[in-house]
């Protein structure tokens, strides 16, 4: 028997596992529409060259081809980023190697590509900037030569080729570091890295006669997208409308828009739907990766292995421009340090330009990177302080009214918790053979929550449809986490309820799925939407019962008489005596961000974290001394989240995250020359295979937060931030080195371990 | 300039049934499943035969259809995503997979399942190593594998019990 209260919490398989091992779940590629010309982008063959002249007349005269997109014929403002650095197509320079210079739509592909190399364009090749050291050079050359003249956000910074600077201090660093028993300097480069989902992206756009444009997309923020595409092509955003197909996963890569724009572009310039496909090459091409950098830590610690000071600096590499990278700087700072009391902080982050790909905000931007550095650094002052790693760890961890590095008072801290459990889970401290080791690492997240409204509906047939603009990418959150927020409130079987793929046309507005925010805001907004239903569900049992409201209840999906459960009405005839359907309302409430102490911060447009969570990972590791490999034997995460609504969608969050971050740790690099990407496909891109994968244990954490509902705090993105960083930290257990760079390749530990040996 | 060859008409066997269709010779067996036989289940990943989302099986054996020339597969038996349930029922790899949470973004699910019901076909009783080199072919980036490869042994075991 199902009855409200007892949905929430249990595990429950996933409302499109069945259209998904069916192979009839569709995603934006699936999508056969009569009549669609195929769209191709032609990109830069230079990493930095100034356009000279660009003249598509030939191009456009050949068979088939129905319209050409470029500098010429698109809107001439920049696109609407903090700081107003780029163009759909360029006008003046291109900026990185696969920069889109234009887009031709043609009856097939091959006439497109045709087109593409009939297009004329003239480019002066200039010297790119391709690194960190290049681009603060004192001498640098500037990836934007007028970057004086753009227009930006207050918040943003923008001095040359720096384009994001934000610092956090507090108490007399020099003053710690003087006192300390132990100080030690680290330094780290970090690898750029593929979201690395496995559909590549797609997107259709058809421009009706009656002005209205539709794209069919795979999107992460379907509602933003169509407002941002609206905005840049002056079109009435309530004649735009995306629909989001079934998403072939994301991770971040799929929030700024990318074939939606070229297919909008062009779809507007003919009176037929237009496909843009990428290849796997293509999509490589124009990932918005994970950023690379690099770190340097000095801290203090007394005799005891107490913190004492800190200082961090970081350097991110954000590509040609700043689209939504500039989070990873901002978070590093964030997560430097924590979670640990460290009294004296002076944390750093700078984001640079260069000419390479626009680097974006991959799952937790910044995060592996930062506690990659941070925990193998404090790995570094417990070795030199005597202090078994957990201890030293446990020894500083955060507590309960400890304050975050911004002087923000936390609250529900469970560090502790979580590095007990996940050392626990891999058995820390027990003897081991030689040649294994075992790290841990320990990191804090936030919470968010945007705008999100919902409906649930009953219909006439008793079925129950959940409408959200949430987008289902993969997590669940909404294919899953939302039936079951709705089935709890109605005391129904989450198999019963239907769920919609977003769909602006739906009129459920929703910020999207990233930032861990889609249990948090669209969940609630359909937990209010399916009390508001139960409360009409109530009101017309009432009537048609003729009882009062306290003697009935919810149970199967029936009004029943609580004393006399024979005496009853089932969801269908209620929504029929309602005149077809019952539809409950419902939005999210928001969330305030916590109070911070703002002398402490300068820059830093994201220094308040609220329902902030908590987690820790433990890994145990093999390595090959003489060829530097490294088996992962065993990775344990305990995470925080709160409450868990849905736990088996955490556990799936948990073990999908460890080997994502296991990847990036071991394999994961882009690798360039020249301003070319030479692994831009999955043979030279690694991503771990089912051979590479690891015992995982997932352990979920319940420590509920002031702010969250029912306590929950933010899921998707923490887990995997901790795994690259224990898995160094175990390396180093295992043999005595561990390389300061990722990926940490067979090649780069066995230099560690060989550091005076020539290769 | 790009000169599209002559279409020919082959009859393809596909999940038991004989289709005729017609096609560029130059397509490959992903290709013409997808655009001309309307078959959408087998997924585009790479087209380069890294990332196993285009399995299908070919004769018994799990086959990368992006690496192979629809025209090389005439006179074979081909099976699909959409040819593994039998009347609507999942078949026990395809429901463990479901309920399991081994499918989350479900991209690479229909290749995966395909190598897998290939696996135990030749396989019936694999080991957890058998089942993760089995599937070492199809890449997932959601779950870490470790329910995709729990859906596969608990599928085993059920298709044993029932022999």
């Amino acid at each position: 028997m199902t009855v409200p209260g007892t949905v929430i919490g249990a595990k429950w398989p996933r409302g499109d596992g069945h259209v998904k091992a069916a192979g009839s779940a569709r995603y934006t590629a699936d999508m056969m529409i009569d009549g669609a010309l195929s769209g191709v982008v032609l990109r830069s063959p230079h990493a930095f060259a100034r356009i000279r002249r660009v003249d598509i007349a030939t191009a456009r005269a050949l068979p088939g081809v129905h319209a050409i997109a470029f500098s010429g014929n698109v809107p001439a403002k920049p696109l609407d980023f903090s700081i107003k650095d780029q163009h759909l197509f360029p006008p003046d320079y291109v900026r990185y190697l696969g920069e889109p210079v234009a887009a031709v739509a043609a009856e097939t592909e091959a006439q497109a590509r045709d087109a593409t190399a009939a297009i004329i364009v003239e480019y002066e090749p200039l010297a790119p900037v391709l690194t960190i050291e290049q681009a603060l050079a004192q001498d640098a050359a500037l990836v934007h030569p007028d970057w004086q003249s753009y227009e930006r956000r207050e918040s943003s910074v923008l001095e040359g080729n720096v384009c994001g600077r934000n610092r956090i201090r507090r108490g007399d660093v020099d003053e710690g570091l003087v006192r300390a028993a132990h100080v030690v300097t680290s330094e780290f480069t970090f690898s750029a890295g593929l979201p690395g989902y496995i559909e590549p992206r797609c997107a259709v756009a058809h421009a009706g006669k009656d002005g209205t444009l539709t794209v069919w997309c795979g999107s992460q923020s379907p509602h933003g997208n169509r407002d941002d595409l609206a905005a840049f092509f002056d079109l009435d955003p309530s004649k735009v409308r995306f629909i989001n197909q079934y998403v072939g996963g994301a991770f971040g890569g799929k929030i700024l828009m990318a074939p939606e724009m070229y297919a909008a572009a062009l779809a507007l310039q003919c009176d037929r739907p237009v496909r843009v496909a990428w290849s796997r090459h293509e999509d490589c091409m124009h990932a918005f990766p994970r950023a690379g950098g690099s770190a340097v830590f000095t801290s203090g610690a007394d005799a005891d292995g107490r913190l004492l000071a800190m200082r961090a600096s970081f350097v991110f590499d954000t590509g040609a421009y700043i689209g939504y990278g500039s989070g990873s700087a901002l978070i590093a700072t964030m997560l430097a340090s924590a979670p640990y009391r460290i009294p004296a902080l002076d944390l750093d982050g700078t984001l640079v330009y260069t000419n390479k790909h626009i680097a974006g905000p991959v799952r937790a931007p910044g995060a592996p990177q930062a506690n990659f550095a941070k925990e193998l650094h404090l790995d570094e002052l417990a070795l030199a302080a005597g202090v078994d790693p957990l201890d030293f760890r446990l020894i500083n961890a955060w507590q309960d009214g400890d304050l975050s590095p911004t002087g923000q008072r936390l609250s529900s801290v469970s560090v502790r918790e979580a590095l007990e459990k996940a050392a626990a889970a891999i058995g820390w401290g027990r003897p081991l053979p030689a040649l294994r080791g075992r790290g841990i690492a320990a990191g804090w997240w936030f919470s968010a929550c945007g705008t999100s409204q919902a409906r649930v509906r009953v219909n006439a047939d008793g079925r129950v449809r959940v409408i959200s603009g949430n987008p289902e990418m993969g997590t669940g959150a909404a294919a899953q986490g939302l039936p079951i927020i709705a089935a709890d409130a109605l005391g129904i079987d989450p198999a019963n309820i239907e769920f919609a793929l977003a769909d602006t046309g739906d009129e459920a507005p929703d910020d999207g799925a990233h930032g861990s925010i889609s249990t948090f805001s669209a969940g609630q907004a359909v937990a209010a939407a399916a009390a508001d239903a139960r409360d009409q569900l109530l009101a017309q049992a009432e009537s048609m019962l003729e009882a009062r409201r306290e003697d009935l209840e919810l149970r199967d999906g029936r009004v029943v008489n609580a004393e006399v459960p024979s005496v009853g009405a089932s969801f269908a005839e209620l929504a029929l005596a309602a005149g077809g359907s019952i539809e409950g309302r419902g939005a999210s409430s928001g969330l305030a961000d916590p109070e911070i102490d703002e002398s402490l911060v300068q820059g830093h447009g994201f220094a308040a974290w609220p329902a902030a969570s908590f987690l820790a990972t433990a890994a145990e590791v093999e390595v090959d001394p003489e060829m530097g490999g490294v088996h992962v034997v065993h990775l344990a995460t305990a995470q925080d989240v709160g409450f868990a609504f849905n736990p088996a969608g955490v556990i799936g969050q948990i073990e999908g995250g460890a080997v994502q971050a296991m990847g990036w740790a071991l394999t994961e690099e882009l690798k360039y020359e020249d301003g070319a990407l030479l692994n831009p496909d999955l043979k030279h891109y690694l991503l771990p295979t089912a051979l590479d994968a690891p015992r995982i244990t997932a352990i979920i954490v319940e420590r509920p937060s002031e702010e969250g509902p029912r306590g929950m705090k933010g899921a998707g993105e923490p887990p995997v931030t901790t795994p690259a960083a224990a898995i160094g930290n175990a390396i180093r257990a295992a043999c005595g080195a561990v390389p300061h760079t990722t990926p940490m390749t067979p090649e780069r530990i066995w230099r560690a371990l060989n550091p005076n040996l020539r290769a | 300039m790009s000169i599209a060859p002559a279409k020919i008409l082959a009859s393809l066997s596909i999940n038991g049934s004989v289709v005729e269709c017609a096609f560029n010779p130059n397509k490959t067996l992903l290709e013409v499943l997808r655009e001309d036989v309307g078959l959408t289940g087998t997924k585009h990943g790479c087209e380069m035969g890294h990332c196993g989302a285009c399995t299908v099986i070919v004769d018994d054996l799990p086959v990368l259809s992006c690496l192979t020339l629809a025209v090389e597969s005439i006179g074979h038996e081909i099976r699909t995503i959409e040819g593994v349930a039998r009347d609507g029922v999942l078949h026990p790899v395809q429901r463990a997979l479901a309920e399991s949470g081994g499918a989350q973004c479900g991209y690479c699910t229909p290749g995966i399942i395909m190598s897998a019901v290939a696996l135990l076909e030749q396989n019936p009783a694999p080991t957890r190593e058998d089942v993760a080199q089995g599937l070492s072919g199809n890449l997932c980036r959601c779950t870490g594998y470790t329910k995709i490869i729990e859906a596969v042994e608990n599928a085993s075991a059920e298709l044993r019990s029932a022999r």
